[in-house]
């Protein structure tokens, strides 16, 4: 591929980084949304998700990581092949990609990188609420967090009332829950009593599911919950294992396997979620991408840019977007990692604007406290 | 009656021990000594584990990274294998079992409960191998023994401890000006401990600190870090490398520190930890842990006035503490953590938990086994697994953090299908529940009724029955709250 990074606004034109006139919506009869967030965690390596074609330079550094078979999205870009429901939907205009993206750390610490992915902020551990909890708090979307995941993830929190969902080893008899419920009715404690109503009201097959191993089943599970015109309208996945310093692979390996995981839980969230499907945005996160050239152990190291992995019918359309800043040593970032050219909370605040029907320059001020966040709604989203 | 500040400072009473005829004073003699550990299997020193720490990142890195970088099967199948050799699969569980068994047999139950105040207070969050290797020793070895010291003594021994170095990364901060700075350009300070002993340890956000605090702070801090060696990589001891150090006058919150090399951080240690809003910050935290989620100005006060009486004694401190969760026991209640909720019923229904001593010796050689696991599940499990808190600031104290559906529905699994399950066979009655029941809950009349309408409703065997029963019990109000 030749290509330098200013002939490389794909997709947008003028528009990138311009917000042009936010239609004002009407709020009447508005289909509920859904908006799902797949948590990476250890860093998703963007060039083995998205890999550019044909860069010699990458091919040299990474003599041991190519990968091949690889799915073509368009004239500069392909999918790992694990990705292949990605691929699917990117001939429906129901996925696409932001590149060469991160959020605006530039540390390499897993535990800083994690904690600034989920609350927004730029010093660590300074905010105790998440973007998404913020956002919806902002929207006045209450209630309608679901976590697959045992605590509540930092990135939903700041809302009141989330779900969560992720099955105990054994179910626990609905006459239990039952009793403890009528215990608690005459007690001071209302969020217990809230929260033990939400269990009793949980359908059976949530009531009667265990193994929290077995992630197809919570895909599915949290795919019918969202189905439900009642239901929650954001849903968190969590993953790790992305941090593969050693043997990461190209076709196969710790980041191949990785990688089916998300292609997994999008394949179910897809089939499960049907004709509810055109009305969500699923989008990966992740702390930052991995070093362009392999290590010794012929893994990669902790990196910066990456990529956001989107799915659903809210998409305007199939497309790489990014402002691609090249793989040449003077373009990365330090001199070894893919550059981050768009900050990805823009990409977040945009898919939240759209799912919670709210300005995004609304959403910036209260979630990102007004930080400078292009508009991406009419680049990437169906207004 | 007052029993549960039996639980709201401490773990219930055991089957065989009677109720102290004076509540309060039962409570306060607890605080003046530092109870040994009872565990009568191994408990290895902070040193050796991190020589174990050693090995493992060693043997992880430098050896079987590079040996088997072709082959990812046969790196997964070396790298177990050193797991088992270098106990990093063992070592957690064992701690587990030290802590539990100490909860529940101390005969100082109430300080135990400040010890792992303390420990949550300067905790250590889930990072590289410190859970397998070294935060329990921490706990151990930094935390408890300064509970009958200063504060200030606990925040010097904390921050400069080898555990929380590592945690928060000050081995990587070098200073601007320093010779290191000269000799790898790419160096700089990394403010991460500094902002964490502001905010977390000592002052808090409160103190109105800025990011130019933050930085002085971390140039005062650079130096203090592991030695590297090449086989031990960084697990040496921590020693202060003047190498490292940002030379000059340092200020922070508006007091300045002339260029004194390794005394500079004690000094800037005895000013935080003994400044005003630290004091407030610290006593309030500890109102909140022992008596409710917001405690009240007249709450608080008195334990700030203990604190600056006696100069951050802990001992007086703790005391205090105790005499206003003892005087507000009516008036509040305190929502129980996952762990601590464990503990208690593990007590009052002297459960067989943790796994005998004998039991817990490992061989290196082969995978823990299921029950050498099993405490260590359920903490996980029910989502409290101690020495793996996400973030620098420890587990949550509030009620809110701890009530999500799955996190009930968990609590409702363990006392339902585990905890009938490691109930003594000797004990498996219901007189026997009724008794533990009576020893340490007002209301147990009311309980009692409760499973017995329950028992008499479903006609059950009586294996369902305890299921049903122990389900209920645990999980009241009175039960998930102390």
């Amino acid at each position: 591929m030749n290509c330098t990074r200013r002939n490389f606004l794909i997709g947008a034109s003028s528009t990138l980084f311009f917000s042009g006139f936010y239609p004002k919506i009407s709020f009447a009869n508005i289909e509920k949304k859904n908006l799902i967030i797949i948590s990476l965690r250890g860093g998703m390596d963007g060039l083995t998700a998205v890999p550019v074609i044909g860069d010699k330079r990458l091919k040299k550094l990474r003599k041991q990581l190519i990968l091949e078979n690889t799915l073509k999205l368009n004239s500069d870009f392909a999918l790992h092949p694990k990705l292949e429901i990605f691929h699917k939907l990117w001939e429906e205009d129901k996925a696409a990609f932001v590149h060469a993206t991160n959020i605006p750390y530039t540390g390499r610490s897993h535990f800083d990188g994690q904690n600034l992915m989920e609350t927004g902020a730029h010093t660590p551990y300074q905010e105790k609420t998440g973007w998404l909890g913020r956002g919806l708090l902002a929207s006045e979307i209450i209630g309608k967090g679901l976590a697959i995941s045992l605590p509540m993830p930092l990135l939903l929190r700041g809302v009141p009332q989330n779900n969560n969902f992720f099955p105990s080893p054994d179910y626990v008899q609905t006459k239990l829950i039952d009793a403890i419920h009528n215990e608690f009715s005459g007690d001071h404690n209302e969020l217990i009593k809230s929260t033990l109503s939400t269990i009793k009201k949980r359908p059976l097959s949530m009531q009667i599911a265990t193994n929290s191993q077995d992630r197809n089943n919570l895909a599915r599970e949290a795919a019918k919950q969202l189905k439900d015109p009642n239901g929650p309208r954001v849903a968190v996945f969590e993953l790790d294992g992305f941090d593969t310093h050693t043997a990461q692979g190209g076709n196969n390996g710790a980041h191949a396997d990785e990688l089916e995981e998300v292609n997994n839980i999008v394949k179910i969230l897809y089939k499960n979620l049907g004709s509810s499907f055109d009305n969500t945005l699923i989008l990966t996160l992740t702390e930052f991408g991995r070093t362009i050239k392999q290590n010794g152990g012929f893994g990669t190291e902790h990196g910066y840019g990456s990529a956001i992995l989107m799915a659903g019918g809210l998409l305007k359309k199939s497309q790489v977007y990014t402002d691609w800043p090249g793989l040449k040593k003077k373009n990365l970032f330090e001199g070894r990692d893919l550059n981050s050219t768009i900050d990805a909370r823009a990409v977040y605040n945009s898919a939240m604007s759209i799912c919670f029907n709210k300005d995004p320059e609304f959403l910036k001020r209260e979630v990102f406290w007004g930080d400078d966040l292009p508009d991406l709604t009419q680049d990437l989203f169906k207004i | 009656m007052a029993l549960n500040f039996y639980r709201r400072v401490a773990f219930g009473l055991s089957p065989n021990e009677t109720e102290p005829s004076d509540p309060l004073d039962w409570a306060l003699d607890q605080l003046n000594s530092v109870p040994d550990f009872l565990w009568p299997g191994s408990i290895p020193t902070e040193k050796e584990m991190r020589k174990k720490y050693g090995e493992w990142v060693y043997g992880d890195r430098e050896v079987i990274r590079k040996k088997y970088k072709n082959d990812i099967n046969a790196y997964e199948k070396a790298k177990e294998e050193l797991r088992i050799k270098t106990g990093e699969r063992f070592f957690e569980l064992n701690e587990h079992a030290i802590r539990h068994y100490q909860t529940k047999n101390s005969q100082q139950p109430v300080f135990e409960r400040f010890w792992l105040f303390w420990g949550n207070h300067f905790a250590i969050s889930e990072k590289d191998f410190l859970a397998e290797f070294s935060t329990g020793p921490y706990q151990r070895e930094i935390i408890r023994p300064n509970m009958v010291k200063t504060f200030e003594d606990m925040v010097q021994s904390v921050t400069t401890s080898w555990c929380m170095i590592h945690h928060l990364d000050n081995s990587q901060s070098v200073g601007p000006n320093s010779k290191s700075k000269q000799w790898n350009p790419r160096d700089t300070i990394n403010e991460n401990h500094a902002r964490e002993l502001l905010e977390l340890h000592t002052v808090s956000p409160s103190a109105g600190y800025t990011q130019e605090d933050v930085i002085q702070l971390a140039y005062i801090m650079t130096g203090w870090s592991q030695k590297y060696t090449k086989k031990g990589l960084e697990t040496g001891d921590v020693w202060f490398d003047q190498d490292r150090h940002q030379t000059g006058e340092k200020k922070v919150l508006g007091v300045k520190y002339k260029n004194d090399a390794k005394r500079e951080l004690p000094r800037v240690i005895h000013d935080l930890a003994t400044h005003p809003v630290c004091i407030k910050f610290v006593s309030t935290k500890l109102c909140r842990h022992f008596i409710t989620d917001d405690p009240t100005e007249e709450m608080v006060r008195p334990v700030i006035d203990v604190w600056n009486k006696y100069d951050g004694n802990l001992i007086e401190i703790q005391k205090e503490v105790v005499r206003q969760a003892y005087k507000y026991r009516d008036l509040t209640y305190k929502f129980q953590v996952p762990e601590v909720w464990l503990m208690q019923l593990s007590k009052i229904f002297d459960l067989n938990i943790p796994l005998i001593p004998s039991r817990m010796n490992y061989d290196f050689k082969t995978k823990p086994s299921h029950s050498q696991r099993r405490l260590s599940w359920w903490l996980h499990e029910i989502g409290h697994s101690p020495y793996r808190p996400k973030q620098p600031n420890g587990w949550s104290d509030f009620e809110v953090d701890w009530v999500s559906p799955e996190l009930l529905l968990r609590r409702l699994w363990f006392s339902s299908n585990i905890l009938p399950k490691m109930i003594k066979s000797k004990n498996y009655n219901h007189d026997f529940t009724l008794e533990c029941l009576k020893k340490n809950f007002d209301d147990y009349e009311r309980m009692s009724l409760l499973i017995k309408n329950f028992n008499s409703d479903t006609k059950l065997k009586e294996e369902s029955d305890m299921i049903s029963k122990y389900g209920i019990i645990c999980n009241l109000p009175g039960v998930l709250k102390a």
